[in-house]
């Protein structure tokens, strides 16, 4: 494309079995005064969780 | 729902439902804006073809059809209270060797007097813990305070009595453990390399700014044994986790430079958060500066570029988003899960939604040495989930930062549903600086 340059598609899973709980609470990493859940990582990531990302 | 913006010279789109992240070129972005139910300008278009115009609207159908742009908001699942525990922030010291000008701990005493957790009570959290537990299988325990190092003791008791009973309970702890790292000696640093799956070390970045809040009890700074003390542990620590977080305030709005400062330091990762402080409080950020704190994002997002271009190791922690491997949209509405998967325990055994709310009584949910524990607070904090705030539901960054911190919402606007202006200001900011690092960085990476 021309005009939009895709970077990552559907980066937000919705796909069964998530919401396993397995993650990390996002206060134990190093926020403590804020609430950051978007660069935590997902512990099924490498097990049986495929994100579609970085078509075309 | 879709958020179109501009970021260092940049322009990006982001459809929020999908998470999908495009960068685009002007004409997109005004075909982009003119189509949003909340536009009231048209549009400058004169300096477009029609076939260029055609060209552009015809890419955004065609990401459109494929469910990557405009992508409709699912039905999302009623929250509901499992009664499931699998993080405990232990308070394990309500004491501290400094005495922070802008702690909300009460120069770590919590409001009441200075109070150590004792062995007993510690063991009692991680059998609450895992009774809590469920069918979850990591258990995340933060050795917190006041200054953990003052009650060392009661820690290496925990973790002793932690992974005693992990394997038969089937569970594995992973331990954390915040420290102003005045107090590290040779045997704590490698004690702490050994058995903490994370460290956090805190220091503020320029010696002056860290000097002018982080004192000791008798007003001297304390930057340069904690910076002695952290350069040290974590050149030893390995691959292992580590952050070396500070806090910025009104004192230092020019805080991209301390960050770089951290990082010039020695540190690969590092947070700087700003600090939560009631009105009035002359270190307290002023909706008045927000525009400038923005800006001082985006210096850093383009320093932070250019250095890990060159091969410098340097991780911001809200920088971090991982748009390929990140949480899936359940653990996005429910955020940090304060007041339900995620407690606190205070030294004589109180148990609180988060560290807090640690000393403030009407937060009180049960105590782990005489076994009680009350279902309202935790119902109240697991049903109220990003779905049920204020304008969060339209908000573009609802699935970053899930409707912010639940404290700040009730000890700032006094009320949980009520976002915290300041604080979802800055993490828009921080959201856009993010996504459109990773955009760059593949770019950079093709």
């Amino acid at each position: 494309m021309k005009h939009i340059k895709i970077i990552a598609t559907n980066t937000i899973c919705k796909e069964k079995g998530t919401g396993c709980g397995e993650c990390q609470t996002g206060c134990q990493s190093a926020c403590k005064t804020s609430c950051t859940v978007g660069n935590q990582s997902c512990e099924q990531k490498k097990t049986n969780r495929s994100v579609k990302v970085r078509q075309d | 729902m879709v958020h179109v913006y501009e970021c260092m010279g940049r322009r990006f789109l982001l459809d929020v439902e999908s998470g999908s992240v495009f960068a685009v070129d002007e004409l997109t972005a005004k075909l982009i804006e003119k189509s949003s139910p909340s536009a009231e300008a048209q549009g400058d278009f004169s300096r477009y073809t029609t076939d260029e115009i055609k060209e552009a609207e015809a890419e955004i159908e065609s990401l459109r059809k494929r469910g990557v742009l405009f992508s409709p908001e699912p039905d999302h699942p009623k929250p509901t209270y499992k009664g499931v525990v699998k993080a405990l922030c232990l308070n394990i010291a309500h004491g501290c060797n400094l005495r922070c000008r802008y702690c909300f701990a009460d120069d770590g005493q919590y409001h009441g007097k200075t109070d150590y957790m004792s062995e007993s009570t510690a063991k009692n959290a991680i059998d609450f813990l895992i009774s809590k537990s469920g069918n979850r299988k990591r258990l995340e325990v933060d050795f917190f305070g006041g200054e953990p190092l003052l009650n060392m003791d009661a820690v290496r008791a925990t973790i002793d009595y932690a992974r005693s009973v992990e394997k038969a309970a089937g569970k594995e702890f992973r331990f954390t453990i915040t420290t102003n790292a005045v107090l590290l000696t040779d045997e704590l640093i490698d004690y702490f390399n050994r058995e903490m799956y994370n460290v956090v070390l805190s220091i503020d970045g320029r010696k002056e700014v860290h000097d002018s809040v982080r004192i000791d009890a008798a007003g001297k700074g304390s930057f340069d044994k904690a910076l002695e003390n952290a350069l040290k542990l974590v050149r030893l620590r390995g691959n292992k986790s580590y952050y070396v977080r500070g806090t910025f305030t009104a004192r230092n709005l020019d805080f991209a430079k301390d960050v770089l400062a951290l990082n010039d330091y020695g540190f690969g990762q590092v947070s700087l958060e700003p600090v939560v402080l009631p009105d009035g409080d002359p270190l307290a950020l002023k909706e008045s500066d927000i525009e400038e704190m923005k800006a001082q994002y985006e210096i850093l997002a383009e320093e932070y570029i250019r250095r890990r271009a060159s091969g410098k190791e340097f991780g911001f922690f809200h920088f971090n988003i991982d748009i390929y491997n990140g949480p899936c949209a359940a653990k996005r509405l429910v955020g940090c899960n304060a007041g339900d998967e995620y407690l606190a325990v205070a030294p004589n055994g109180n148990i609180y939604p988060c560290h807090r709310f640690d000393g403030i009584d009407d937060y009180i949910i049960g105590n782990v040495n005489d076994g009680t524990f009350s279902d309202k607070l935790p119902q109240m904090f697991a049903t109220t989930n990003l779905t049920k705030k204020e304008e969060c539901p339209t908000c573009w960054a609802k699935y970053y930062c899930s409707g912010g911190c639940a404290a700040n919402s009730i000890q700032i606007c006094g009320n949980i549903v009520k976002p915290y202006k300041i604080g979802c200001e800055l993490m828009k900011k921080r959201v856009e600086c993010a996504l459109a690092i990773a955009a760059i960085e593949s770019e950079n990476n093709d």
